[in-house]
């Protein structure tokens, strides 16, 4: 099978030839900065841009508590803040509420507060094992934590990993959004991983004859992924990252 | 703080529910509130300790104080969400007039937390009845539907899927102008979409009027958005739609004749089951409902390898899958299973039997019944059940243990399994008497439960079907011929019905079979001729008949016995039962007489001149020479033989030879054309053939040929 070839300038003419507009990129940045929960930088943004977001930006400060919280390992605190937004969130999705539960357990033995973490697992954890077989596993899972002196080198240690927790906050979130008829994930990343596809069609069956073109482009690429693909938490986030994203994006998005 | 944590515990908070000041009375509330969201052992056992009607009473209390008002009733709201002690308790405390109070006051917080209340406790069963044909009602219910409050306008629509039963407060809804607004919802947000389709499916359900002015609607476009949100990105929304739309098949079928709208509901659905929670929980059930009864979507489904994925389901899942899904599962192959042998041996073929039978022995009596009902679909298939596939001990001693379940719609769901299943042609019956099935059988044909004595009867009845002789002499003992009788006498007239037919497959295969229902002075005979004499169910009527015509089979004595019981006798009634059934309507039961009369009056039996002439003297015969061109043909041709038989009585064997031939001819047409229809089995196959060579005599063929005919009807009747 031959590529087919794609030279310089047919490429830039069909860049050209899509005309994306400013207000639908500037919607996909809103989206992200709704979504993620970066408040003021979605205020600001709607300030300078004039795009309006599809939510009341103060549930962001109340969904970004919880998330926060959790992130904390203040996890009870985060229950209460979420039964007070929307006491159905917990009541309905008994998977999310036991990840939470079983946060809180986490903490506890994370804390050495051994006997409580046992009280706890007993009382709470325990009768959701008993309705639901993944969930007595899980359990299992948690409770071997106690076993171990060295939990940080034990088969379950990656429990007590930050990542653990961040799983559990964005599992928070997504519920709050879903409660909120708003999407759980923002657009913008699966647009990514669309381009990614996109890229690699493209070099599994064209060949380009401008090789700058092609780099420049992985390399735009790679700036926004680290920007918005970043799954680690930043504790302030910047107004930076909705200049790049259009940027980043604008050249290749018609591929899509 | 060791002190602040003894004090929460729940006795405590409890008390100062009542008795603490606001602020900490507050505090309390709250806690409450927070430890019993999502935990279903801390709501009973809050209920238990008399929780909510303190609640209650803080709620009814605080006029003006929003924060206390807002926690006690998300509190309430989490008692009624998913626990049926919980909504009692709420509702018993008198809580719902005052959660009624909170949606107008003037704190929007405030209403959202008393309709999310509300909308909780309508969506349990337990929740009372909302008479939306109260004028009063209706108004406040639709300022609730077209209030601005997204969970206002939510409790509106979970109050329509609680409340909205019969055609006439569909028609009412329908004429306050509910579907616009309700059209108007799936724009709105997503709970405001989900509830709408639920009630646009409650509304729409078998009410043909309502679905042409939903379809109406903005030039069909109401239509087109349901069929758009079923594409839609949340997996409950998908299912919500697919649920409406086949309410809408099913009231006026012609809006969904589109056969790709069919295939893409059963492939949306079956998509579904890879979600996990509700929705995927759900969706099977929604599937079965689709294709229960429809042959034509069944096939669609076996198109699209539902039987495949459904069963890859279930082998795939975890150890132990959610207790709804598995019964959703069983039961949606249950009905892809009912109709159609493609299915069938699909599912054999993949194994699934083995899942089906760890199915029996689940915890959650539901699973066991839709185990049991995916084998009844599946021994319906007299290929597999003629090669004795259903019969060893791994199929049948679950079964049999089921039999034995504390649940009663188990134990029924049980006996109908066992009932396809004993239908069998070879000696495999021995399995289950070995079980002690048959004991059990008769304990259940006791029971002061009609549905267990009816399908107890039942599967005694398809057990004793082609039995040999031991078997019905052990079913016999274990059922006595007292108990037999009592169960003939059942107020119950399917009862009645199902005791004949047992009756009749006892009686049925030789004189000494027939010996059976003159013992003990012949109380079976006895009981038999009563039902039939006054029997006004026809069905009742039809299975006493063939009784008489089983027994007339028999000997001089048998015939004689038939004669004295269906005859009116001195003194008696005027008339034969059997002119009464000759003349009736339905054709089955003149089938059924003309049987009893050509065995009455089989020729080369002695005294068969003499049962001539009083069966001509009672006036049947020429009731049935009215009746050579009966509409019913299988009527027709036996009248004709009946007739033959009456005039050609004494004639020469010759004579009888031809009218054999022509007999013979007619019942191997019928036999090879069942065969072909029923079953390829190759038992029956080779003693059919085994008997054609062994069977010199003409008319010895023809009597088998018959028989097997008989046979194979009862076996159509006799499977479920």
């Amino acid at each position: 099978m031959s590529k087919k070839v794609i030279t310089r300038e047919e490429w830039e003419k069909r860049l050209n030839d899509v005309k994306i507009r400013k207000e639908d990129m500037n919607k996909l940045v809103m989206n992200f900065l709704v979504t993620e929960g970066y408040v003021e930088a979605a205020e600001k943004f709607r300030m300078e841009s004039g795009t309006e977001p599809d939510i009341d930006l103060a549930t962001i400060t109340d969904r970004m508590a919880v998330k926060k919280a959790v992130q904390c390992g203040n996890v009870e605190d985060a229950i209460e803040k979420v039964n007070d937004l929307n006491p159905e969130i917990l009541d309905t999705n008994p998977q999310l509420f036991f990840h939470l539960q079983q946060q809180r357990l986490i903490e506890l033995i994370r804390n050495g507060k051994v006997e409580e973490a046992l009280e706890f697992a007993q009382e709470e954890l325990a009768p959701r094992g008993e309705e639901n077989q993944t969930f007595l596993e899980e359990l299992e899972r948690t409770v071997a934590l106690l076993a171990f002196e060295d939990v940080s080198n034990c088969p379950v240690g990656e429990l007590l990993d930050i990542s653990q927790r961040l799983k559990t906050a964005s599992e928070v979130n997504a519920a709050i959004l879903t409660s909120q008829s708003h999407e759980k994930d923002p657009k913008l990343p699966s647009l990514l991983k669309m381009l990614i596809w996109a890229q690699n069609q493209l070099d599994e069956k064209t060949t380009l004859l401008f090789e700058r073109c092609q780099r420049s482009f992985c390399v735009k690429l790679r700036f926004v992924r680290h920007e918005c693909l970043g799954v680690a938490p930043r504790p302030s986030p910047s107004c930076r990252s909705y200049g790049v994203i259009p940027g980043g994006c604008h050249g290749v998005a018609p591929r899509l | 703080m060791p002190a602040s944590a003894a004090s929460n515990r729940p006795e405590d908070l409890i008390g100062r529910l009542s008795y603490a000041e606001s602020g900490a009375k507050l505090k309390a509330l709250r806690e409450v509130k927070n430890q019993i969201i999502g935990n279903r052992t801390k709501k009973i056992s809050y209920v238990k300790l008399g929780a909510v009607p303190r609640i209650v009473d803080i709620l009814a209390a605080s006029e003006d104080d929003a924060a206390l008002l807002i926690q006690s009733a998300a509190a309430l709201g989490s008692f009624a969400c998913g626990v049926d002690a919980g909504v009692r308790a709420v509702l018993d405390s008198g809580a719902y007039p005052h959660l009624v109070r909170l949606l107008s006051n003037p704190d929007p917080k405030v209403v959202d937390a008393g309709a999310r209340s509300l909308k909780m406790i309508f969506q349990s069963k337990l929740a009372p009845k909302y008479d939306l044909l109260k004028e009063k009602n209706m108004e406040f219910f639709l300022s609730l539907l077209n209030s601005e409050n997204e969970n206002v306008t939510e409790l509106a629509a979970s109050i329509i899927t609680h409340s909205c039963e019969t055609s006439t407060e569909q028609k009412a809804l329908c004429d306050a102008m509910v579907l616009p607004r309700l059209i108007c919802l799936l724009d709105g947000s997503l709970g405001q979409r989900d509830a709408s389709l639920d009630s646009l499916a409650t509304i729409l359900k078998n009410n043909s009027e309502a679905v042409s002015k939903f379809v109406s609607l903005n030039n069909g476009r109401a239509l087109r958005a349901v069929i758009e949100l079923t594409k839609d990105r949340y997996p409950r929304t998908r299912l919500l739609a697919c649920v409406c739309l086949i309410a809408i098949g099913i009231a006026s079928p012609h809006h969904m004749q589109e056969l790709e709208i069919k295939t893409k509901l059963i492939g949306i659905l079956i998509k579904l089951l890879e979600e996990p929670g509700r929705a995927g929980d759900e969706a099977p059930f929604t599937l079965a409902q689709l294709i229960a009864n429809k042959e034509d979507l069944q096939k669609l489904a076996f198109g699209v390898k539902a039987v495949e994925r459904l069963c890859n389901f279930l082998q795939k899942a975890p150890l132990t899958p959610p207790a709804k899904r598995f019964e959703g599962i069983l039961l949606a192959l249950a009905e892809l299973c009912s109709k159609l042998e493609s299915c069938r041996s699909e599912f054999l073929s993949l194994q699934a039997l083995n899942i089906v039978l760890t199915a029996l022995k689940h915890d959650c009596a539901e699973v066991r019944i839709a185990a049991c009902n995916c084998i009844k679909s599946i021994s319906r298939s007299v290929k597999n059940l003629s090669a004795g596939r259903f019969t060893s001990e791994t199929i049948v001693a679950p079964l049999v243990q089921l039999l034995y379940d504390p649940v009663t719609s188990v134990q029924v769901a049980a006996l109908h399994a066992i009932s396809n299943i004993v239908v069998d042609f070879t000696n495999h019956k021995l399995v289950f008497i070995q079980n002690g099935a048959v004991k059990q059988l008769v304990q259940l044909s006791k029971s002061m439960d009609s549905k267990l004595r009816l399908n107890a009867v039942w599967a005694l009845r398809n057990l004793a079907f082609l039995a040999d002789r031991i078997r019905k002499d052990s079913i016999l003992q274990e059922l006595t011929i007292s108990t037999l009788a009592s169960l003939i006498y059942d107020p119950e007239p399917p009862i009645q019905e199902q005791s004949l037919a047992l009756v009749c497959n006892l009686v049925d295969g030789g004189v000494d079979s027939i010996e059976h229902v003159f013992l003990e002075d012949g109380v079976i005979i006895n009981a038999v001729a009563k039902q039939v004499w006054r029997a006004t169910t026809t069905e009742v009527c039809i299975q006493g008949m063939y009784v008489f015509s089983n027994i007339a089979t028999g000997n001089e004595l048998h015939k004689e016995a038939v004669m004295h019981h269906l005859l009116p006798q001195a003194g008696g009634f005027t008339q034969s039962v059997i002119i009464r059934f000759l003349q009736g309507t339905e054709s089955q039961l003149r089938t059924a007489a003309v049987w009893c009369i050509i065995n009455l009056t089989y020729p080369e039996s002695p005294n068969v001149l003499d049962r001539v002439a009083r069966l001509r003297q009672a006036g049947i015969i020429s009731q049935i020479k009215n009746m050579v061109n009966d509409p019913c043909l299988d009527v027709k041709y036996r009248v004709r033989t009946a007739l033959e038989q009456c005039t050609f009585g004494n004639c020469s064997i010759s004579l009888y030879l031809l009218n054999g031939v022509h007999w013979f001819g007619f019942s191997l047409a019928i036999y090879w054309e069942t065969t072909v229809l029923l079953l390829s089995s190759d038992a029956l196959l080779s003693r059919c053939k085994l008997a054609m060579n062994t069977l010199v005599n003409l008319r010895e063929m023809i009597s088998f040929h018959v028989s097997l005919f008989f046979h194979m009807l009862q076996l159509v009747k006799a499977l479920r």
